[in-house]
């Protein structure tokens, strides 16, 4: 009856391929191959991933976030501001830019479940509003959160240790990697990931089994804003100096990273392992193309015919089976 | 049958316009298969409704249990131990089937769910009900009738007391139908009672206990099955004469033409070899049960499906038709079993519906010319009776039958030759009925050749001028009108049923 | 209240538009107390300047839209003409013409990718466009070797800036003209041709066309290939007014297109589109840009207002329509 699986599902593939890429950039690029190079580039990817993970929800429920790019650098100025002027606490203004994130992305659930608007302009708007709250809120000021060596600088070592001899290790590696089982748990093995398959899947069905998808569907979106919250702790540890007006643009590269790594462009399926290797596949091609000889700008258009690839593929595949 | 578990009595229900439910009874007994019929409009599915809390009823009493009970949604009634099992399946085809029966209301350990016991709880639900069905299968993967089977199991996991089946035989095979009565009598004897909607008379004599029967939003009378005849159930449901008499012969000249030829049409399981000839000012009647591939065939022939082999003569010319393109060229036009997804554009007003697939013929240069178009449509809302204020008004306001006629507009305003009619009357009222079948004929008798897919026996033998039967895919038969029997048509659909 | 949406001419013209309309006179008049000065010829035509590329851009995004489908990487794509077309004019010495041309050109090419992947590979909509915005800033990037392009001034000794005849002569916006002339070419093709009319039905029911005979996959991608086309249209216009392109840039001005088409009433779901709503969507964006800079303040701002006007339209056209079901 059941039909057998093939283990080369989108994921296997895109992982496969992410091995394939580093081993190929390392040996045509030496420079590729330092630990620095490494190093620098699992700084920029922690952002990036976490966006990921976030935006995977909205994705699989057949709807999207575009407000998580503008919305990190938002929130990260905010939390920025309190440390600079208001003397709070790291901590503190940690929490309060995670919180922001929480309430931008509830107030993105609400438009979407509640008033009914449709995501892609929901998010447009809040993406807009996002970008604008940015500048106001820091009067278009680029605001620096404290460095390393400043005593409340301490948020920098939950990304990056440096060891008793010099040596640098990328910590942040390690909470990407937990968060993304942690969310992968929550998606295959919980009520909440359960009904965000089914909200995508077949949202009448969902709704006549009495599940209150109205709530669900608003905390998918929060979760997608929660996620978008520690982007931005992420993000204010590597860019020294967040500046205003930035930002847009980033989502779309976490949600190609998803959809590279297997979420269903329609909705119902998709998995936070696939999303999270999909999001660094797209961050290789972006730092590693210019090792190798590529022209830095021809990484944007091998990029995008990489994510039209997949998804190509993808379509093929499925018209084959059937 | 034991004593009674639901009263329904005096339900009354008005929507604006319509009075859907007039003062109805009904009674169902513990241990008892209740069948409720009716046409189409009836009032079946609204009475349904009204039980299990989708509807609220405008006045009337419902007695549960012996206690007066109003649900106020599904979740309700569930609680309470009834439940339906829709005609549309209600299944989130992304999820396995242990998933989907437990879903809204998983086992969980801690924050878990926990799948081993969702798996182990629908293994065991499977067992008593003597299916075999994989729990950890994705839904999406089974065919219809598994699907159906994990509703029931899903319905049964409720605790239910009383189950309402809403047609549900309609998407299954001969075999599936067999396995599914098993199921019912099996519920019977655990003393479950049972509502059983259908329109197939002769599952009821097979299954049912008691059968009522409802005519136009009213209660009309219930019979004991075994003690009534179908003609019995029959008078009821249609109460004044709206049948007319079968055609005893063929209305079509023995030396009309040739129009279309259709030779070993091929395409997937669901056609299967397929050969037949239709004349000019013929009606040929497409019957079988569902599921027989007569939609396919049609879809195939059109060029909306891709088609494996098979030849199409027109005027005993070979054609090539790969797209709907290439056969509204050819002078085919057909009209879609579900006419809000195939049929019409809704959002869109009658005259753009009605110009939709002949708009090239109503551009002046590079422009369309609306008043052309305009009087076309008005011709057309005269000629075929289209109830609706003006050709501006958009056809997501009109009623079934007449977004019927907006369809079959569109085909006569292209002026073709051969119109496949997939289930012209489903879903629209008896009177609407009648005025679609006098079009027919009027057009068969104007040399246009028809193509008519039908589930309804009275309508194939009412309208056609032969009758051809399919059974999985296959042509199983080609029966002149004089000699077709609805026992001749039964025993072609089913024949290799075993 | 419900006397006046009943009112056949409201009705034609769309209440919700001549509210938004009515927003338009209002932020004007406000505008004008508040600014010394706004209420001038200089500021109308500063507010024109804007209005001309948004338009186009709007205008093309309005039929991509009326298929239910979405284009967002139109500012990219633009700014990829512009950049393209004018390295083309400086450093290779090409005709002004050329130019130009090459320009529309680059759009329409842009506009067959795109439409061509959506209607016939099946890719969805919004993929295609972040494909194709990261395709269209690499290109940009990669053929001005990542340098800014400042196409000629009008008195540029070559000669070659009397392409900015296009938007204005002395005080005489020509642009205007030209604008006023596609909006109503535009206009007709929507609701008198052909292609408007099958990509209205196919953005509403595409199978329903598709069984009609009608060859769908052909008319969705036009509607793709006419927004390229006005991008490109659009690039011209821009440079026309602000002289010089930035690689790597031009992601706001999707925002603001698709937002002036969703206030003006185009539906998100395909199928029901307003060229008229989409220009009076476009001057209140242009109207607003200008009086938030007039006042001093960043673009951030205007950005916060427009996105919660969008909410508050599209708000407003939901819960219509759920009322009516």
């Amino acid at each position: 009856m059941t039909k057998k699986k093939s283990i080369f599902t989108q994921e296997v593939i895109v992982g496969i391929v992410l091995v394939a890429l580093y081993f190929i950039f390392r040996t045509i690029s030496s420079d590729f191959g330092k630990y620095t190079t490494f190093l620098s580039m699992m700084d920029i990817s922690y952002y990036y991933a976490l966006m990921a993970i976030g935006v995977a929800f909205p994705l699989i429920t057949g709807g999207v976030d575009l407000s998580i790019g503008t919305g990190m650098i938002c929130y990260a100025l905010a939390g920025g501001c309190l440390i600079r002027f208001y003397n709070v606490p790291t901590g503190l203004a940690m929490l309060v830019s995670i919180l922001f994130g929480l309430g931008i992305g509830l107030a993105n659930g609400v438009l979407i479940s509640v008033m009914g608007l449709p995501p892609f302009l929901a998010t447009l708007c809040t993406c807009m509003i996002t970008r604008g709250l940015g500048s106001v809120v820091t009067g278009s000021f680029a605001i620096p959160w404290p460095t390393a060596k400043q005593d409340n600088g301490w948020f920098h070592s939950i990304f990056k240790i440096t060891l008793a001899d010099k040596t640098k290790l990328p910590l942040g590696l390690v909470w990407i990697i937990l968060l993304m089982l942690i969310m992968q748990f929550v998606l295959a093995h919980t009520r909440f990931g359960r009904y965000t398959i089914a909200i995508g899947s077949n949202k009448e069905a969902a709704i006549l089994s009495g599940i209150n998808v109205k709530f669900y569907h608003i905390m998918v979106y929060a979760v997608s804003g929660l996620f978008a919250g520690l982007a931005s702790i992420a993000y204010a540890a590597v860019i020294k100096t967040v500046q205003p007006g930035t930002g847009a643009g980033m989502e779309l590269d976490a949600i190609g990273g998803a959809i590279v790594g297997g979420v269903s462009a329609s909705g119902g399926y998709g998995t936070i392992y696939g999303t999270v290797i999909g999001a660094y596949v797209i961050l290789f091609l972006k730092q590693g193309l210019p090792y190798i000889g590529f022209n830095a700008n021809m990484q944007q258009i091998i990029t995008g015919f990489v994510l039209i690839g997949a998804v190509t593929i993808d379509i093929i595949k499925r018209k084959v089976i059937k | 049958m034991g004593e009674v578990i639901l009263t329904m009595k005096n339900i009354d229900k008005s929507f604006p316009g319509v009075h859907a439910l007039d003062h109805v009874d009904f009674e169902l007994k513990r241990g008892e298969v209740h069948a409720l019929m009716g046409e189409n409009g009836a009032g079946k599915s609204t009475l349904m409704k009204v039980l299990t809390g989708i509807y609220t009823k405008d006045s009337g009493t419902i007695t549960y249990e012996g206690r007066e009970v109003e649900f106020h949604n599904t979740h309700d009634a569930q609680a309470a131990g009834i439940v339906i099992v829709h005609q549309e399946l209600n299944m989130v085809g992304d999820l396995t089937v242990a998933q989907n029966i437990f879903i809204g209301r998983e086992f969980k350990k801690g924050f878990m769910i926990d799948d081993r016991k969702m798996i182990q709880e629908s293994k065991k639900l499977f067992d008593e009900l003597h299916i075999n069905i994989d729990p950890k299968a994705k839904m999406s993967d089974l065919t219809v009738g598994k699907q159906q089977m994990c509703e029931i199991a899903k319905a049964i996991s409720h605790q239910a007391k009383v189950i309402i089946f809403d047609e549900p035989s309609a998407a299954l095979t001969e075999k599936e139908i067999e396995d599914l009565f098993a199921i019912i009598r099996d519920l019977r004897k655990q003393n479950l009672g049972i509502i059983y909607i259908s329109h197939r008379m002769d599952e009821i004599k097979v299954i049912t206990d008691r059968v009522t029967v409802m005519r136009d939003g009213a209660y009309v009378g219930t019979l004991i099955t075994d003690e009534c005849t179908k003609e019995d159930i029959i008078n009821m449901m249609v109460g004044r004469v709206i049948y007319e008499d079968p055609k005893t012969h063929s209305m079509v000249p023995a030396d009309a033409p040739v129009v279309l030829k259709v030779e070993h049409l091929n395409a997937g399981k669901m056609v299967q070899d397929v050969s037949f000839e239709l004349r000019k000012g013929e009606i040929l009647g497409f019957s079988g049960l569902m599921g027989a591939g007569r939609t396919e065939t049609a879809r195939a022939l059109f060029g909306a499906d891709p088609k494996t082999g098979g030849d199409i003569y027109i005027n005993g010319k070979k054609v090539t038709i790969n797209s709907p393109e290439d056969a509204v060229k050819n002078g085919i036009g057909y009209l879609s079993e579900d006419r809000k997804r195939f049929g019409v554009v809704l959002k869109k007003n009658i005259t753009e519906n009605s110009t939709l697939a002949t708009l090239p013929k109503y551009m002046s240069g590079l422009f369309i010319n609306k008043g052309a178009e305009k009087e076309v449509t008005e011709r057309y809302i005269k000629e075929l009776d289209t109830k609706t204020p003006s050709a501006d008004q958009l056809v997501v306001n009109l009623s079934g039958g007449n977004q019927q006629k907006v369809v079959i507009a569109k085909w006569l305003v292209r002026n073709c030759d051969i119109l496949i009619f997939d289930e012209p009357t489903r879903g629209i009222d008896v009177g609407a009925k009648n005025e679609i079948y006098k079009l027919m004929n009027r057009l068969a008798a104007e040399g246009k050749s028809i193509i008519m897919i039908s589930s309804e026996m009275t309508e194939i033998l009412r309208m056609s001028d032969r009758i051809i039967v399919m059974c999985e895919g296959k042509k199983t038969g080609e029966i002149s009108i004089e000699e077709a029997t609805q026992e001749a048509i039964m025993d072609k659909a089913t024949r290799d049923i075993k | 209240m419900e006397n006046i949406k009943q009112n056949p001419v409201v009705k034609k013209l769309g209440f919700n538009r001549i509210i938004l309309f009515c927003i338009l006179l209002l932020m004007y008049g406000v505008f004008s107390v508040i600014i010394p000065g706004f209420a001038s010829m200089d500021r109308i035509m500063s507010i024109l300047n804007y209005t001309y590329f948004l338009g186009f851009l709007a205008l093309g995004v309005t039929f991509v839209i009326a298929t239910g489908g979405i284009d967002f990487s139109i500012g990219p794509v633009m700014f990829c003409c512009a950049l393209m077309a004018g390295y083309t004019l400086n450093t290779h010495g090409a005709p002004v013409v050329v130019s130009l041309i090459m320009s529309i050109v680059i759009g329409f090419c842009f506009g067959c990718f795109n439409g061509y992947l959506v209607a016939f590979v099946g890719v969805p909509p919004f993929i295609v466009s972040m494909a194709t915005m990261n395709i269209a800033k690499g290109l940009g990037s990669v053929f001005t070797k990542t340098q800014s392009v400042s196409w000629p001034q009008g008195n540029d000794p070559s000669g070659k800036g009397w392409f900015r005849n296009l938007v204005k002569v002395g005080d005489f916006p020509v642009g205007l003209l030209i604008f006023a002339v596609a909006v109503v070419i535009l206009y007709i093709v929507m609701n008198n041709t052909k292609a408007g009319r099958y990509i209205l039905c196919l953005g509403s029911n595409k199978e329903a066309v598709r069984l009609s005979g009608v060859n769908v996959r052909k008319w969705q991608m036009l509607a793709y290939v006419i927004c390229g086309a006005l991008v490109g249209i659009a690039a011209i216009f821009f440079v026309g007014a602000y002289t010089t392109v930035q690689p790597g840039l031009g992601d706001t001005y999707n925002n603001e297109a698709i937002a002036s088409c969703v206030m003006g009433g185009t539906s998100m779901a395909g199928g029901l589109a307003s060229i008229g709503g989409t220009v009076i969507g476009v001057l209140v964006i242009s109207l607003l840009q200008e009086g938030i800079m007039a006042l001093r303040m960043t673009k951030e701002v205007q950005m916060i207002i427009t996105g919660i006007i969008v909410i508050v339209f599209v708000y407003a056209d939901v819960s219509a329509r759920r009322r009516r079901n």
